[in-house]
């Protein structure tokens, strides 16, 4: 056989250099590709970017709800109202006497004046209250002590209906209970979502990757016969893979930002007439760029998935 | 029945190519080669002819591992084929140069960079890549078509930017099939004084064609195909008579 060694002296590779330009190459080139059909493009990003952005919008919701709910739970708060004619000596006593225990983080005594100044500021209420207080009747409202607990909550607020001046203790752990259940339910809902359109997503990646590697099969079959490697072939389809990807994380982004706006404004305005300052939040830059390189990276295992099984097809077989 | 580079006696010259009795099979069960065997020695030029099925193309591809041989081996220099798998099939097809009847062009892309595909292949460097692109394309008349698409050249010139392509990688061996098939004859005259020069730069050449009138005139060793046989192996000498 001829001096295959002297060949390959004369045939030399350059290792790193030449595997950095083919990269580079197929970047650029399939970025070229990626616009050469601009309306199919378009299509495979838009429904690519739908399926990101179910899931996606749904869990922005659920964390600005779990938001809302902690601001709500964080203060885990029993409310003690204590019987009409309790007076303010014993009201403060009995505050004193309980911050003592210690099953109990705190307490707060809010006198009637107090809550009735509260009730005419959040209620919206204020110039029916003013009339009535005008016909000269006394306070309705009785003391309210707001009981922070230290430990378990359910038998501090059993342990406080017990006392005598208590008349009515509110204590709202099953609506609590209730919704943490509900918050878990929604995440898991968002999850199992986020698992099937990123499937759809893949298989959207997939199924264009593969449309395009019929339109290009005689290309890639004169490129096998000429000794292209399967990571060559493969290079330019996992990059159009990746470019899909991205630019669909990207359109699912500007879809919830676009969302965001919209929604903002009322919401605020909503929570701000029931007395909180509750703003819904977006995607932040860290979560943004988590979804933009999720949605490349899922582009790319597509391509992946779909130029590696093209490629087994196209080994030579013995039978 | 004339054996280049077989074995004789104890030592056994260098061979290019050798095909041990090599049968293929297709799925459908038709056979397309049956026990052929065969070897090409170092800068060696020849022709395998018969009729349409005879088992040219099978032959060709088994030689481009393309296909893989139902029984038998074939040999690469001492290299068995049937043990050539993943990643270096597509390092063996860097070894041997081939030249398509339909040119199998890439016509998206400009005749230099079609030429050029081996070298990349390789991983050669860009300038080294230019230049040896250039020389090709100076050697087979095609310089002032470097940039043209194949779309715009004449069937003469594409089975030239054809030819380029495989040759520039400075391959072991070179495999046309039916090369001049669409030329006309001064053309394929060109094509074959340039074939028979490759030997003494030391390529191999295997030339699969139908043309007898073309073959007589070559005078080469000819390997004959019928219906997956080997039929016959004539030596140059033997080829006024044949």
């Amino acid at each position: 056989m001829p001096d295959g060694t002297k060949r390959d002296k004369r045939v030399q590779s350059t290792g790193v250099g030449a595997w950095f330009d083919h990269h580079l190459y197929s970047l650029v080139a399939s970025f070229g590709r990626f616009f050469r059909r601009p309306w199919a493009t378009l299509l495979t990003i838009g429904v690519m970017a739908v399926a990101l952005a179910l899931p996606l919008g749904l869990w922005v919701v659920l964390n600005n709800v779990q938001r809302f709910a902690g601001e709500v739970q964080g203060s885990r708060q029993i409310s003690v109202f204590l019987k009409d004619g309790t007076d303010a000596a014993r009201a403060n006593a009995l505050a004193g006497e309980l911050r003592k225990r210690a099953d109990i983080a705190a307490v707060t005594l809010r006198t009637p004046e107090e809550g009735l100044q509260q009730l005419r500021t959040r209620s919206g209420l204020g110039d029916a209250i003013d009339a009535l207080a005008a016909t000269g009747d006394a306070n309705p409202l009785p003391f309210l002590l707001l009981v922070t607990p230290s430990g378990d909550d359910l038998t501090l607020a059993e342990s406080l209906r017990t006392l005598p001046e208590a008349d009515l203790v509110q204590h709202d752990a099953v609506w609590r209970g209730r919704l943490d259940n509900w918050l878990r339910f929604g995440g898991r809902v968002a999850l199992v979502l986020a698992l099937l359109l990123g499937l759809g997503a893949l298989l959207v990646v997939g199924n264009t990757v593969r449309l395009d590697i019929q339109s290009r099969r005689e290309e890639i079959g004169v490129l096998q016969l000429l000794g292209a490697s399967d990571g060559f072939i493969r290079r330019p389809f996992l990059y159009l893979g990746a470019w899909y990807g991205l630019a669909a994380g990207a359109l699912a982004l500007a879809m919830l930002t676009a969302a965001w706006m919209a929604l903002r404004a009322p919401l605020a305005d909503l929570a701000s007439s029931y007395g909180s300052g509750f703003a819904l939040q977006g995607v932040d830059q860290v979560q943004a760029a988590v979804v933009v390189g999720g949605a490349t990276l899922l582009g790319w295992i597509g391509a992946g998935i779909v130029t590696g099984h093209f490629l087994r097809q196209t080994r030579p077989t013995s039978h | 029945m004339h054996d280049a580079g077989a074995p004789s006696g104890d030592t056994a010259p260098m061979t290019v190519l050798r095909f041990d009795n090599v049968s293929k099979q297709y799925p459908g069960g038709h056979v397309a080669l049956s026990e052929v065997s065969f070897a090409v020695a170092p800068g060696e030029m020849l022709f395998v002819t018969g009729h349409s099925g005879a088992g040219k193309s099978t032959l060709l591809k088994l030689i481009q591992l393309a296909e893989r041989p139902s029984r038998g081996a074939v040999l690469f220099g001492e290299k068995n084929l049937a043990k050539v798998r993943g990643g270096k099939v597509a390092l063996h097809r860097r070894s041997v140069g081939v030249v398509y009847q339909n040119h199998q062009l890439l016509m998206d892309r400009s005749v230099g960079e079609n030429v050029a595909l081996p070298l990349i292949l390789r991983g050669m460097k860009r300038g080294e890549i230019g230049k040896r692109v250039r020389s090709m394309l100076e050697r087979l008349g095609l310089a002032a078509r470097e940039r043209a698409l194949p779309s715009q050249l004449s069937a003469g010139e594409q089975q030239r930017v054809g030819i380029a392509r495989a040759l520039v990688a400075e391959p072991e061996l070179l495999v046309a099939d039916e090369p001049t098939g669409n030329l006309d004859p001064t053309l394929s005259a060109e094509i074959m004084a340039l074939f028979a020069a490759l030997p003494e730069r030391g390529t191999s050449v295997l030339v699969a064609s139908h043309d007898l009138g073309l073959i007589k005139r070559m005078k080469k060793r000819v390997l004959v195909l019928d219906q997956g046989r080997l039929a016959d192996d004539i030596p140059p000498e033997d080829l006024a008579d044949a």
